[in-house]
């Protein structure tokens, strides 16, 4: 029951903060269960913990909320778990420098309450903010709507702590705003998955509360026709704050089976209410030449509640779902790539649901696998990312059952950039303990 | 270079420079008695490298304004010699000044390269055939009007008589040496002996006088643009001034001074102030850029002169270019509607070494019917600068190039411009790739909206 | 490294020159030395080579030549820059990329440009302008400094406090690694997959390699643009307007501070209309959509007023605007009015600690016999101390120098950083370990050895120098930089 390993852990972090055995069954990726499960209370045990596994040769999966963890190539050792959740304080918010420091493992739900206490927030709005923490969320570069005017984890992280596999604490950028001393370790840490170091530390740039924020639901009865209006809005001069286009299975997922499915267009605004109430009818007005069919401006919970369906409809759309896919592409590029993609599964017999941050050629896939075989839907993830790949833009699978992840690379093949990705691997893990393996080119 | 301190700069691989005094050991600095501590005003900041165009198109520090400062500081601490490349970089320079335009710092640019241009003339005065050459243009020709007359009229027989016709067509002309191939082509066709006859020594006002000016006619504008000239003085008397055009004058000596000939520079800055105290003016009127910007500077250039200091600075603070003048007041009516489109181009040494930008635009604005339309890149140098065509052809003609690729983007009928050199270059680069385009000085333009 | 033999540099030069085409090769001493400084004219070294290339292959060549000749060198834009970032420390071959100026793609309805590094960044605005778009990142040297140069340095301005910094603009670049290979990294999409190495390359400092194509977002200008000068008669009421505006939800476009000297440089410069008394001057722009935009207006004034400013003033017009930026831009050059030389400081606070900081900026100045101008991105934190000196005065650069390093301290010390957008380059390296532990800059190091493993890459910039490491208490053992072979030894 308690190995060698998880005994030299509970030295550090304490028995009760060890999980082994059945208790890691939370903590199971890709059906493979971890050796155990460590929840260090502090970056010095952190280091510590890291230095065993580097000892043992036990590779390492940093872990927030867990929401993310479907990402990546399966591992091909279990290894251990270290979990983030006992650093989850916010260490320091001051409102009149816009900043604030908190520790990897608070959730984004818990860090936006305390900072709204302060009228202000993060401007950063990926699905799952209940559970999915802050280090989860820049290291895997998680984002939503929002991102269209606010940017994504880049550019509002500020300054990092991470400790290194070699059990060196490290601290790259600054609790300034604008800071160039440096290489901007930021930058690094962001989307690395954990490959790197852990992150245990993050600064970040807030934003005031607006006074007032919209959702304007565009609906049109083509795909095309959305994907127009979503050009006519980033050519025109609105500022909305999100951009993002559902098809028509995506609508359904949303709206229940039955719903007249189409396409929809939303557009979010926020600012002092003026800004926002001509932003609203100038939707409108901007509109009614590509096609509208009917809009309607949601407010309050309505707003959020339909932010949150439009978030998790990936997961949501089919009872069945089975596999996603992000892609990202030319803005252009994006009602014409999804037409296509949902002609490609629809030729094989399985439905597909898109939602797309149109201003920013960022598209979520999902394909309903009700009664397809692994190799149908491998095979499908496999037209799309040609497909994609093929307009000069790039396909990862999100998720997908480790059956179908066994017939087709979670990443694209690396470009010769990947040499210098595959240094700076060797360089700060040298072991390769950190999540080995389930990075793009096998990092 | 050496700091005790924190901070130690690096010694480059290509090994320590010649022991150079300290900052702190050096007086103001001078080349041959020329100020130039002007150089000390540089911060090194680079804000003037994208106005400068030989930098633009070259992207060699070397010639853009920063770089040769560093040159000219480097030459008068005794740092380097000047050696021919130094030379060359001075010479590339056009004199254009759109560095001082930019300038934060107020670096007396214009004022430095004169300096290094006299100090290169001394170092490097030329073959007894340059020095010939030279003499004859500066120290015989430009200051005296009536051999320039004779002179004129020699070109004028040589343009009209079918000579020039024949020499071009037998390609004789490229047997001249270097530059003077280049020359050729740019010689302003003259206009017949009644255009450059002398202007009336008085032109008298219309209505109301408001003022008493004398008009500088200059030395080439005199011989090659009498009708420049006959245009001014109708337009200033329609608007009030009595225009005297004294006799005494002769050139300004700003092709001197830019050619590094300050000795005569500063001989016939004499001889202009004389003549038009003489001539008791309220103020001197220039419609040639580098002859207004030029008199403009003579309280700087005889301040070392303790008995022509002041008078030179009085005299400079009442030269105004044309368009300055005609600008104190609203145009006097009534105009006569011109329905044609034009841009501007602005001369070197009217924006940056006048400081003039709005009051040509402001009189284009009251013509009736006119539509002016903006040319990109109006403040930058045509190439002309001076005798710049004539001794750096090749740089000139990209310049050249340039400016009529925007003139042509512009789709204008007429390029409206306020000295005659950049008259000659414009309308010779027009004339090459067969555009329509007329080019004419801003006083033409009023003339005819005043007949 | 041993210096060049005259038959080796000659054959060099040769071999360049074939390369290169004639007239892209200096070698004379006379013109490398108008190559010796940047904008910050403190530190000089000498190449041994200035070189012109025209594409990517030119210059891939010329570093592939380089690591084989065992060679330093570093790229050169304009050299606007304030740090002696692209100084050639250990001499070597100067790279300028002035001559590859164009803008190669601009695709409007995807909202971004393909443009070469020797581009000047407003040229970049003025391209695009005509169709309503703009380049953000506006850096006060922007009508010189290149977009090479930006990403370099991950240049700020103005502007950024709404708009971020260079790297918020960057999609993508190719690069000349140090070894000669041409690479992608990033490119027309978001979120590439891998490493966001686009990221850490922008403001490496030139030390990572050589970007030949960089891919920019460019925005749709403004509807609306509102400036407004709030005048004070203390420094700290303008510090405290500062943050009273944020903390009424506002996050204007920029907000500027500029002290009483700086005006009276400025005023004697160009005239913009700043009054000459005033202790202190804000200059505070909001842009966006024309509708609310008066509201936001007033509540900028309003929280002006309340903090004591003496005359809050709109712009009335773009000519008026543009000539209170005309000040601002060219304030550091104005100085050049009043005094022979400055050293610019540009260290970073939280912005609630600027009354504090500008009063021991103020202090520690006075302390060393000498003046100091302030003109800086409040809205930031980002300061710029302008301190005045003659370098014909014996020993008033060493104190300068000492003043500045002193003025780094408080801002380390208040939680801020020693480098908002100048970069560390030669100027501050040894101030690293005021703000980075050994720890942190030996990741660095080996975040650079990834990239740079020969370390001819822009050798002797951001690392502390054997000095700077020993003062910093490091180096009582082989530093992990040391070992990297990363620190430089003077």
């Amino acid at each position: 029951m308690h190995s060698p390993l998880s005994r030299r852990l509970a030295e550090i972090v304490g028995g009760a903060h060890v999980l082994t055995g059945a208790e890691c069954a939370p903590y199971v990726v890709e059906g493979r269960t971890p050796e155990c499960a460590v929840f260090p209370g502090s970056r010095e045990d952190i280091a510590a913990v890291l230095g065993v596994a580097a000892d043992s040769g036990t590779p390492v999966m940093p872990w927030g909320g867990g929401t993310g963890m479907a990402l990546g190539s399966p591992p091909a050792h279990p290894g251990l778990v270290l979990g983030l959740r006992r650093l989850g304080r916010l260490l320091e918010h001051e409102p009149g420098d816009l900043t604030a420091t908190v520790e990897a493992g608070m959730t984004l739900e818990a860090f936006q309450a305390e900072l709204s206490r302060r009228g202000q927030w993060l401007s950063l709005d990926p699905p799952q903010a209940a559970r999915a923490t802050l280090g989860g969320i820049l290291a895997s570069n998680a984002s939503g709507p929002r991102r269209h005017l606010y940017g994504t984890a880049r550019d509002l992280l500020i300054g990092i702590t991470m400790v290194l596999a070699d059990g060196a604490i490290v601290r790259g950028g600054g609790k300034v705003v604008k800071n160039v001393a440096g290489y901007d370790l930021p930058k690094l840490a962001v989307g690395s998955f954990g490959t790197l170091g852990v992150i245990v530390e993050a600064t970040v740039k807030l934003r005031p509360r607006p006074d007032c924020d919209r959702l304007v639901v565009a609906r049109f009865s083509t795909l095309a026709e959305a994907g127009q209006a979503a050009r006519a809005v980033m050519a025109s001069d609105l500022i909305p704050s999100a951009l993002d286009v559902v098809d028509g299975e995506g609508l359904r997922a949303l709206d229940g089976e039955g719903a007249p499915g189409g396409a929809a267009l939303l557009v979010g605004v926020d600012g002092i209410a003026e800004q926002v109430e001509w932003q609203c009818e100038e939707v409108g007005r901007l509109l009614k030449d590509c096609g509208l069919a009917g809009v309607r401006v949601l407010d309050g919970t309505e707003r959020d509640e339909a932010w949150r369906a439009v978030g998790e409809m990936p997961q949501r759309a089919f009872t069945d779902a089975t596999a996603g896919m992000k892609w990202g592409v030319l803005p252009t590029q994006v009602a014409e790539l999804i037409a296509r993609a949902g002609a490609v599964a629809s030729q094989r017999g399985l439905r597909a649901a898109f939602v797309a941050h149109a201003g920013l050629g960022i598209i979520s896939a999902v394909l309903d696998a009700a009664g397809a075989d692994a190799e149908q839907v491998a095979c499908t993830l496999g037209e799309w990312r040609a497909l994609v790949n093929g307009s000069g833009g790039h396909a990862l699978v999100e998720w997908a059952p480790l059956a179908v992840k066994e017939r087709i690379a979670v990443w694209d093949t690396p470009g010769p950039d990947s040499r210098i990705m595959r240094q700076l691997k060797a360089e700060l893990d040298p072991r390769g303990i950190l999540n080995p393996g389930r990075f793009l080119g096998g990092i | 270079m050496a700091h005790g301190t924190a901070l130690e700069p690096p010694q480059g691989a290509g090994g320590p420079t010649a022991r150079v005094p300290a900052p702190w050991e050096m007086g103001p600095l001078a080349l041959h008695g020329h100020d130039v501590d002007g150089v000390n005003r540089c911060v090194h900041c680079g804000l003037c490298l994208a106005s400068c165009p030989t930098f633009s198109l070259l992207g060699t520090e070397m010639d853009s304004p920063r770089g040769r400062i560093v040159l000219i500081k480097s030459l008068a601490e005794g740092r380097i010699e000047l050696s021919d490349s130094t030379r060359a970089h001075l010479d590339l320079c056009l004199g254009c000044r759109a560095c001082e335009t930019v300038c934060p710092s107020g670096v007396p640019y214009g004022q430095l390269i004169e300096a290094a241009r006299a100090e290169i003339e001394r170092r490097h005065p030329g073959g007894p055939v340059r020095r010939l050459f030279r003499w004859l243009n500066f120290a015989v020709l430009l200051p005296h009007p009536r051999l320039l007359g004779l002179a004129a009229t020699g070109l004028r027989c040589y343009q009209v008589s079918g000579l020039q016709r024949v020499l071009r067509a037998s390609g004789l002309l490229r047997l001249l040496p270097g530059p003077l191939a280049a020359w050729e082509p740019l010689l302003p066709r003259l206009p017949p002996a009644a255009a450059r006859a002398p202007l009336p020594e008085v032109t008298h006002a219309e209505g109301q006088r408001r003022a008493r000016v004398g008009l500088l006619t200059g030395c080439i504008q005199q011989v090659a643009f009498g009708t420049q000239n006959r245009a001014t003085a109708r337009v200033l008397a329609r608007n009030g001034a009595e225009v005297l055009a004294p006799r005494a004058q002769s050139c300004c000596g700003a092709l001197h001074a830019h050619a590094g000939e300050d000795g005569l520079a500063r001989d016939l800055a004499r001889r202009t102030i004389e003549a038009f105290e003489a001539a008791g003016v309220d103020q001197v009127i220039a419609n040639t850029s580098g002859c207004g910007a030029h008199m403009k500077s003579y309280g700087m250039l005889l301040a070392s002169d303790p008995a022509w200091r002041a008078r030179a600075a009085r005299f400079a603070a009442r030269v105004r270019d044309v368009s300055e003048f005609l600008c104190q007041e609203p145009l006097r009516g009534p105009l006569q509607p011109v329905a044609r489109t034009v841009t501007y181009h602005d001369p070197c040494h009217v924006i940056h070494g006048q400081k003039i930008r709005k009051e040509p635009r402001a009189l284009l604005a009251q013509i009736p019917g006119l539509r002016v339309v903006e040319l990109s890149e109006a403040d930058w140098c045509c190439g002309s600068a001076g005798t710049y065509n004539l001794t750096q052809p090749e740089m000139a003609q990209r310049l050249q190039e340039r400016k009529i690729a925007h003139i042509r983007a512009t789709g204008a009928e007429a390029v409206v411009t306020a000295n005659p050199g950049c008259i000659i270059q414009i309308a010779q680069g027009l004339q090459a790739t067969g555009a329509p385009t007329r080019v004419m000085h801003i006083v033409e333009l009023l003339d005819e909206a005043y007949r | 490294m041993p210096a060049l033999t005259e038959a080796r540099k000659k054959s060099l030069r040769r071999e360049m020159e074939a390369l290169l085409g004639p007239g892209a090769v200096l070698s004379d001493p006379d013109e490398l030395m108008v190559y010796e400084s940047d904008g910050l004219t403190l530190f000089r070294a000498l190449a041994d080579f200035v070189v012109f290339p025209l594409t990517a292959e030119h210059v891939a060549a010329l570093v592939r030549l380089a690591q084989r000749e065992g060679l330093p060198f570093v790229a050169r834009g304009a050299g606007t820059g304030l740090s002696g970032g692209c100084l050639p420390a250990e001499g070597g071959l100067v790279i300028s990329l002035m001559r590859m100026n164009r803008v190669l793609e601009v695709d409007y309805d995807n909202q971004l440009a393909v443009v070469e590094p020797g581009l000047v960044n407003l040229h970049l605005s003025w391209a695009v302008g005509a169709r309503g778009f703009y380049y953000a990142p506006d850096p006060s040297s922007q009508q010189a400094c290149t977009i090479g140069g930006n990403i370099a340095n991950n240049s700020g301005g103005p502007h950024t406090l709404k708009y971020g910094v260079t790297t918020n603009h960057v999609l993508g670049l190719e690069v000349v690694l140090p070894d000669g290979e041409i690479v992608w990294l990033g490119g027309k999409t978001r979120d590439p997959q891998g490493y966001d190495l686009t990221g850490i390359f922008v403001g490496s400092e030139g030390t990572f390699g050589i970007a030949t194509k960089i891919v920019l977002r460019i925005l749709r200008q403004p509807q609306a643009v509102r400036t407004v000068l709030a005048v004070f008669n203390e420094i700290d009421q303008a510090s405290e307007a500062v943050s009273a505006i944020i903390a009424r939800g506002l996050i204007p476009a920029a907000m500027e501070m500029i002290d009483q000297l700086t005006i009276q440089a400025v005023e004697d410069a160009f005239g913009c209309g700043y009054p000459r008394d005033a202790a202190a001057a804000l200059l505070i722009e909001m842009d966006g959509l024309a509708a609310g935009m008066d509201e936001q207006a007033a509540r900028v004034i309003a929280a002006c007023r309340e903090t004591g400013a003496r005359e809050v003033r709109l712009a009335r017009d773009e000519a008026e605007r543009q000539l209170l930026w005309k000040g601002r831009k060219s304030a550091f050059g104005a100085y050049g009015r009043i005094s022979p030389a400055y050293l610019v400081m540009d260290g970073v606070i939280p912005r609630t600690r600027l009354p504090y900081v500008l009063r021991r900026v103020n202090e520690i100045v006075a302390g060393y016999g000498l003046r100091v101008g302030n003109v800086f991105h409040a809205g930031d934190g980002n300061l710029h101390p302008n301190i005045l000196y003659d370098p014909r005065k014996p020993g008033e650069e060493q104190r300068v120098v000492a003043a500045g390093g002193e003025i780094l301290k408080v801002c380390a010390e208040v939680g801020g950083s020693i480098s908002g957008e100048h970069g560390i380059g030669l100027e501050k390296r040894d101030y690293m370990p005021l703000i980075f532990s050994e720890a942190d800059l030996g990741c660095m190091a080996r975040v650079k050895r990834a990239f740079n493993p020969t370390g001819l890459c822009n050798p002797g910039k951001i690392f502390p120098s054997r000095k700077g490491c020993a003062e910093a208490g490091f180096a009582s053992r082989p530093h992990p930089i040391e070992e990297a072979g990363l620190a430089q030894r003077f």
